[in-house]
């Protein structure tokens, strides 16, 4: 029974956006993304926004708050560079950007290659993760992008609860 | 038929209607005699009635259908006007607003209405007279016979050469056979005597025999009325004829819409604004309010471009360029003025209900108050309109409620009768005044301390080192009241705290000053839009904040000599009185900002109605307007950011609202 869900579910296939954060790769469902922009403004600060929030900038006249995943997933890597990107998401009925190092390509895969997270995967907790794909050699982890961009930091919260 | 389409076409015509209803209603009160304001009252009634039948909202026709068999009574002098009808048709009216608010909420049907019509029936049934049934009065009310202007006209030209104008209400025999031959007959035999003007069904349906038994003629004739009722009686079929002269100026006039009184001086239209019904002076066209908001919204746009351009064309130092864009300015800021002009509407709009409320309070306090409205035809965005209607029910509800005194106390107090509320507005730069202005009791300070410490807002401590002014401004306070008896009025302590953040909330002020024993005044300033505002560019660092004007009392210069310490605080004298200084780089946590190094401080002075704070900048760049942008469901609302803009050269700027840190 299992099993022939499985082979059904090999045809099924969707395409994921892969991104960089340092070396590390990755992925967004696609029909979440509204756009991909270079960074060629600077970033208006907004004071007393939360801490992941880098700022605003505009976006052809619209005001689009920017998220620095680094920060949220509390990853210490180097400086923005050339090859910086903008991911435009679309999360519930607002607009985000996605700071990232560098959107590497678009790729289609199979549902089924698509795992749940381990508890850390790459430094980055499973609470913000849609799952792992494992393609070949290489490990893709897909973001769950409503609770990655939820302002309301329930995960930090949590974690402070713990300490 | 699908009439969704149609229904917020509908209820905007209904809210026109309830409101000229409020108002003639009100007019008719004070002058029962006026039937000009009775038509107009039998006029809209009439619409809404038919408007609200064709929708099929039938609970709203069926109350309209009501008020009109009494608005018809009078009109036809069976009733006269009294307290008693005039107290029915207002609880008609508020049913009906009641009912209009259900229908736009999709629960017209849970309402109740068998009450109020009972209620208007009794007059309507019984002055109606037992023998005539509900139906005969309907009849008569159809059988109303009305004139173009022109035959007005020509009927009163008549009249100078001996001709007199009946009407002839012809009844013909239950039994008779052929009625359409029968009234034709009538009319042909008729004319003999007279020009037969208009009938009532027209000739051709009484020809067709599309009538029951009775119908009218118009008829201008020489001969006396007593001869043509003679002849017509003698005439086959005929039952009974009601025969009536008119004097041309009595006569009606038919309309598109309705009727009138074809009275003499109908082309000079009554002064004075809360008691005229509304007149529509020229042809208009309504517009969603969402498609204005786009169109602001583009013209935002193009200002921010437009400024952009003028930006690069200044460094180009080309002169034909420059003058191209100097020419697009001034076009763009007359596009932007014309965008704004159309989303203004009178205040108008929401002063001409406070009569009404006026009329309700007085009769429920038992308290003598006369309302003055002035500046009623100072606009305001639609926008802001539609906001300032409650926080001005309020004040006004509270300056009957606890500022005018009773009648008996009034004139102890040797004080004239009635009390006065005063409602005036006016323009003034780019704001709005709004004042409320009332000749009663004013506030009292100690009631005042005396609630404030019941209340526990405050503290002994407190009230010593408070001025007067902070006194009066306690009444701003969540959970503040100083009635004593709870009345339905002034509710219960949700009051003035309310109204302040609702104001605050639109971008304006609210101010309150009172005398002992002579009265209190409210003073609301409002933004004349919410779209555009004219702010103060800052610069802290290398960072650039926009401060909306509204807020700002003055920018100063204060040399750092001048900076005096109260409490480890920073403060300086600003006209007579010490404000505290906040270095804003603290505030926003801007890094880099070098206004700790300089000798003369720029500052801006933030007045939140009473208080004053001096925010200190590193740099006054200059007056800009700027076209406010939200930062987005995202980030939701942050406390002392108002929201953004973007600039001439597409840099962002925030937009500080620094009521919030004052």
């Amino acid at each position: 029974m299992r099993e022939r869900q499985n082979k059904e579910r090999q045809e099924e296939t969707t395409q994921i956006i892969i991104f960089k954060l340092g070396e590390e790769e990755f992925g967004v469902d696609i029909l979440q993304v509204r756009e991909i922009e270079k960074l060629d403004q600077g970033i208006t600060r907004v004071p007393k926004a939360p801490p992941f929030v880098e700022g605003v900038i505009n976006l052809r006249g619209e005001i689009i708050p920017i998220v620095d995943l680094r920060v949220r997933f509390g990853l210490t890597l180097p400086e923005l560079g050339l090859n910086s990107r903008v991911i435009i998401v679309e999360v519930g009925e607002a607009l985000v950007g996605m700071l990232v190092d560098a959107v590497v390509e678009v790729l289609r895969i199979p549902v089924s290659a698509i795992e749940p997270p381990p508890p850390i995967t790459k430094g980055v907790d499973s609470y913000y993760l849609a799952g792992v794909a494992k393609l070949d050699e290489r490990l893709i982890v897909l973001l769950n992008l409503e609770r990655t961009l939820s302002p309301e930091e329930e995960k930090e919260l949590s974690e402070a609860e713990l300490e | 038929m699908d009439v969704s389409q149609y229904l917020n076409v509908f209820m905007d015509e209904c809210q026109e209607h309830l409101q000229s209803l409020n108002q003639s209603l009100l007019a008719l009160e004070q002058d029962p005699e006026n039937t000009e304001i009775l038509n107009s009252i039998f006029r809209a009634a009439h619409t809404l009635k038919g408007a609200s039948a064709t929708m099929g909202f039938n609970k709203m026709s069926n109350v309209t259908h009501a008020m009109e068999d009494v608005l018809s009574l009078l009109r036809q002098h069976e009733l006269t006007v009294n307290a008693e009808i005039v107290n029915a048709l207002f609880e008609a009216l508020d049913l009906l607003e009641v009912l209009a608010q259900g229908i736009t909420e999709g629960r017209e049907e849970d309402i109740e209405i068998a009450g109020i019509i009972q209620n208007l029936q009794k007059f309507s049934t019984k002055e109606a007279m037992a023998t005539e049934t509900e139906q005969t009065s309907e009849r008569r009310r159809n059988l109303q016979l009305r004139y173009l202007p022109a035959e007005i006209e020509q009927i009163k030209k008549a009249a100078e050469e001996g001709f007199n104008q009946y009407h002839l209400h012809i009844y013909l025999q239950e039994d008779c056979l052929l009625k359409g031959a029968r009234a034709f007959m009538i009319l042909r035999e008729l004319e003999a005597h007279g020009e037969i003007i208009r009938t009532i069904p027209s000739a051709k349906e009484l020809e067709d025999e599309r009538f029951d038994t009775d119908f009218i003629i118009g008829i201008s004739s020489k001969k006396p009325l007593e001869f043509l009722v003679r002849f017509l009686e003698k005439m086959l079929d005929v039952e009974k004829v009601e025969g009536e002269a008119l004097a041309a100026d009595d006569l009606l006039v038919e309309r598109r819409g309705g009727t009138t009184k074809a009275a003499t001086n109908e082309a000079t239209p009554q002064k004075g604004a809360s008691t005229k019904p509304p007149s529509n002076v020229s042809p208009t066209v309504r517009v969603d309010i969402r498609k204005l908001d786009d169109l602001m919204n583009l013209v935002g746009e193009l200002v921010i471009t437009r400024s952009r351009l003028e930006q690069l064309s200044s460094e180009q130092g080309d002169q034909i360029l420059e003058e191209t864009v100097e020419q697009l300015t001034r076009l763009t800021m007359d596009l932007r003025d014309q965008v704004l002009k159309t989303r203004m509407v009178p205040v108008d709009h929401v002063f001409s209900r406070f009569p009404r409320l006026v009329r309700d309070l007085t009769k429920e306090t038992g308290k003598e108050v006369q309302l003055q409205i002035s500046g009623a035809e100072t606009e305001l965005d639609r926008t802001v309109i539609d906001e300032i209607v409650d926080p001005l029910v309020h004040i006004i509800r509270n300056s009957i409620d606890h500022g005018i005194e009773a009648p008996e106390v009034r004139t102890a107090a040797g004080k004239s009768l009635p009390g006065v509320v005063e409602l005036k507005a006016y323009q003034a730069g780019n704001n709005v005044v709004i004042e409320i202005v009332d000749d009663g009791a004013g506030v009292n300070r100690e009631k005042v301390k005396a609630r404030a410490l019941e209340r526990g807002i405050v503290s002994v401590d407190d009230l010593e080192n408070m001025d007067d002014e902070e006194i009066m401004n306690l009444i701003f306070l969540p959970g503040f009241s100083t009635s004593d008896k709870v009345t339905d009025i002034s509710g219960r302590g949700v009051g003035m705290d309310v109204v302040k953040t609702q104001i605050s909330n639109l971008g304006g002020v609210v101010e309150l000053a009172s005398e002992e024993g002579k009265g209190t005044k409210f003073t609301i300033r409002l933004p004349l839009t919410l779209a555009i505002i004219q702010t103060l560019i800052v610069q802290l660092g290398n960072e650039v904040f926009a401060i909306p004007s509204t807020l700002i009392d003055q920018t100063i210069s204060v040399a750092q000599k001048d900076i005096k310490y109260v409490r480890n605080r920073e403060v300086t004298l600003y006209r007579g009185e010490l404000i505290p200084l906040i270095r804003l780089q603290e505030y926003l946590g801007v890094e880099e900002a070098k206004n700790s190094s300089l000798e003369e401080l720029d500052v801006v002075v933030v007045s939140n109605g009473e208080r004053r704070i001096g925010f200190v900048v590193d740099t006054l760049v200059r007056q800009q307007d700027v076209v406010i942008k939200s930062l987005g469901a995202y980030l939701g609302s942050i406390p002392g950011i108002a929201g953004a803009t973007i600039l001439g050269d597409g840099k962002i700027a925030l937009i500080l609202d620094l009521r919030s840190v004052a």
